[in-house]
Parts: structure tokens; sequence; C-alpha cells
């Protein structure tokens, strides 16, 4: 490759950066479709791009989703429900522009995740090492004597320990408890 | 053969020209396409009216597609060499003959019969606004000029009415602009 050639690559890197970063600095974050909360979760936002003679027309369906605030606005608060699932189009926002014009329809399909473990124990200092089980499965598991998604009572020691089960910013927990073992004497000869 | 096609011909284009409207241009300001809430001024010219039968010219009638409201006079119609009387902007009259006439501008004769025109030839120039309504839709926009004889009218009776058709000024639509949305995000 020449020097003309490695000028005309440099350039075409150089204007794709800066693509790249007006893209971050103008949408700020993309979110992946299906979007995921917890259950119960209050006050999520969600928001679009603003345009500032554009009004902005929100609908939540399912989910027990209940739009809070911002309605009008380029940003709400939204409360979910406690049933745990998928719902489709759950978020939709319509925009109109100054003229009252209404835009497509934008959706957004959410996940409301319920997390829980599966509870294990109680164990001894000497039990062996236990899977730990959450679901739904994919998520991580953490705290004392927890080593990949497993309980290592050995490294825990003896105590009372909370568990947390971790996925898509959602958590739960469980209480796990290793007990001492036996203290036998020695061995008397009568 | 190809004399008689050539009179054929002149036959064919004295028919078609043989009515009393000539000469006629228009401009329009600003330039197409037009967007909810544009505010256009059109110009119009006659340059010859051609008294057929006797026939006087008596009414400029606007025509304007559902895109448009707020119709303005902004310069009426001369009356160079004219009849007594005035170029009244009406927004709709009907004519002893029937005719729906409106909106525009329509002669009013104050010295021999209000329903006569004016003996005017020509030109005439006027002027006018008009503004592309509020909508959502790519309503009509067009523009055009009928002008009438008082023949037509019911003014004056001596034969072949002049019919000349509508002078197109404009034609579109309204360029509707809808908003386009980012994604929905989530923080």
């Amino acid at each position: 490759m020449n020097y003309k050639e490695n000028k005309q690559v440099l350039l075409t890197l150089f204007i794709t950066m800066i693509m790249m970063v007006t893209t971050i600095f103008t949408f700020g974050q993309t979110t992946i479709n299906p979007d995921t909360v917890c259950v119960n979760a209050i006050a999520e936002q969600y928001f679009v791009t603003n345009t500032p003679t554009s009004t902005y027309q929100w609908t939540i369906t399912g989910g027990g989703g209940a739009l809070q605030t911002g309605q009008g606005s380029n940003s709400i608060t939204v409360d979910w429900g406690g049933v745990s699932g998928l719902y489709p189009n759950a978020v939709e926002i319509i925009e109109s522009n100054a003229n009252g014009c209404p835009g497509n329809p934008v959706l957004l399909d959410v996940y409301v995740l319920d997390l829980s473990g599966n509870p294990v124990g109680p164990f001894c200092p000497g039990d062996p090492t236990t899977p730990l089980v959450g679901s739904p499965a994919g998520g991580t598991w953490s705290g004392t004597g927890v080593v990949a998604n497993t309980f290592q009572p050995s490294s825990a020691g003896v105590g009372n320990y909370v568990l947390t089960y971790s996925m898509a910013g959602c958590n739960t927990t469980i209480n796990v408890v290793v007990n001492n073992g036996p203290v036998t004497g020695p061995i008397q000869h009568y | 053969m190809k004399r008689l096609l050539t009179i054929l011909l002149l036959v064919l284009s004295f028919t078609s020209y043989s009515q009393c409207v000539s000469n006629q241009s228009s401009t329009i300001v600003p330039a197409g396409p037009y967007t909810s809430g544009q505010v256009v001024t059109v110009n119009y010219t006659l340059g010859t009216f051609t008294q057929l039968n006797v026939n006087w010219i008596i009414a400029f009638q606007i025509n304007l597609g559902a895109g448009w409201t707020n119709l303005t006079p902004v310069i009426a119609p001369g009356n160079p060499g004219g009849s007594g009387g005035y170029w009244l902007w009406d927004l709709q009259n009907t004519y002893p003959s029937g005719l729906n006439f409106g909106p525009g501008w329509r002669f009013v004769n104050t010295g021999f019969n209000p329903d006569w025109g004016t003996a005017s030839t020509g030109p005439f120039t006027m002027s006018f606004q008009v503004t592309v309504a509020q909508t959502c839709t790519a309503d009509n926009l067009s523009i055009s000029m009928n002008v009438f004889g008082d023949c037509l009218t019911g003014g004056w009776n001596n034969g072949a009415c002049c019919t000349d058709p509508a002078y197109q000024i404009y034609n579109g639509n309204v360029q509707v602009v809808t908003p386009i949305t980012s994604s929905i995000n989530h923080y």
C-alpha cells in the first residue's frame, strides 16, 4: 500500500470515528429490544431524542405498567407490575410535529424479569461444593463462599450468608447457613 | 395535399384560439413546493381580452385547491380605457345566468347595466396572497384563473360566448412533513 492509499485509509477511519462519536452523543444510548425491567420496578425512565417543537403521546400496555410522569414530553417514567413475562409493544410513542402531524409509532417490547434462587444448605464446613441455581438461568451468583456460581462451605466458613443472584440489573437473594461441626473429644480408654 | 393540411391546421388553430383571452402570464412567490403555513403571493396578468361578439370582460375567478386557505386580495385589476365602474373583490356571487362566481374580482358597471362588464381589453394585472392550510395530508394546491365575459354571466346575449379554459398558475400538493422519532431508550 503506497502513501496515497494509506492516507485514504486513515481518512476513512477518521470519518468513521467522527460519525460514531456523533451518533453516541446524539442518541446517548441504544436500548436493545426487548428491554428488560425487574418486577415491581418503579420510576423506570424511557426517552426518545427530543425535538422541541414536537409533542409526544406515550402508551404503556401490559406488564402491569403504569405511566407516572412526563406524558406529552420526550421522557417518561413508568412503574412496572409484579407479573413476569415478555410484553410485546409494551411501550409506544407517537410524535407529532408543530403542525400536529403524527409520525410513525415507535414501539418497544418489555420483558418483566422476576428472579428466584433455589435454597441450599444448611451446610457443615466440610461439605462439598454445591451448585447454585437461579431462575431464569444465565445470571450470576455472588457473595461469601461463592466461586463460579457454586457455594463452597469450606471457603465461607461457619456463619450466616446472604448470596445474591443477578441478571440484567435485577437481583434476588437467598440465605445460607454453615453450621459448626460437632467437636469430638479424644478417644478414651477405660 | 400539404397545402390542404396547412389550411386544415390553420382552421383548427383559429378555432382553438378563437376565444377571448390571450397573453396570460403569472408569477408565484416563493416558488413551490409548499408546506403548511406558507404564504404565497400570486401575480397574474391578462394581456388582452378580445371582445368576441361584443362580449365584455366581467370577472376574474380564482380557483384554489383544497389545500389553500386565507385568500387575500393585494392588487385589484386595472380598467384601462374601460367602462365606468370598478372591480369588486367578492367571495361569491350568483349571476343572472345562474353562474356561481367566486372568489375573485368582478366588475360592477355603474354606467349602463351592472351585469355588463367593462369595455376594456386590457392589460389587466392583479395580485393576491394565499396560505397553505394546516394539514397532515398532501392536499391539492392547484391555482388557476377563469376569465368570464358578460355573455356567460347573463348580462349580454349576442351569439357565442367566450369560453376560455382556466389558466393554470400552479399545480402541486402540500409537502407533508412528519416527524421521524428515534428509537425508545431506557436509562
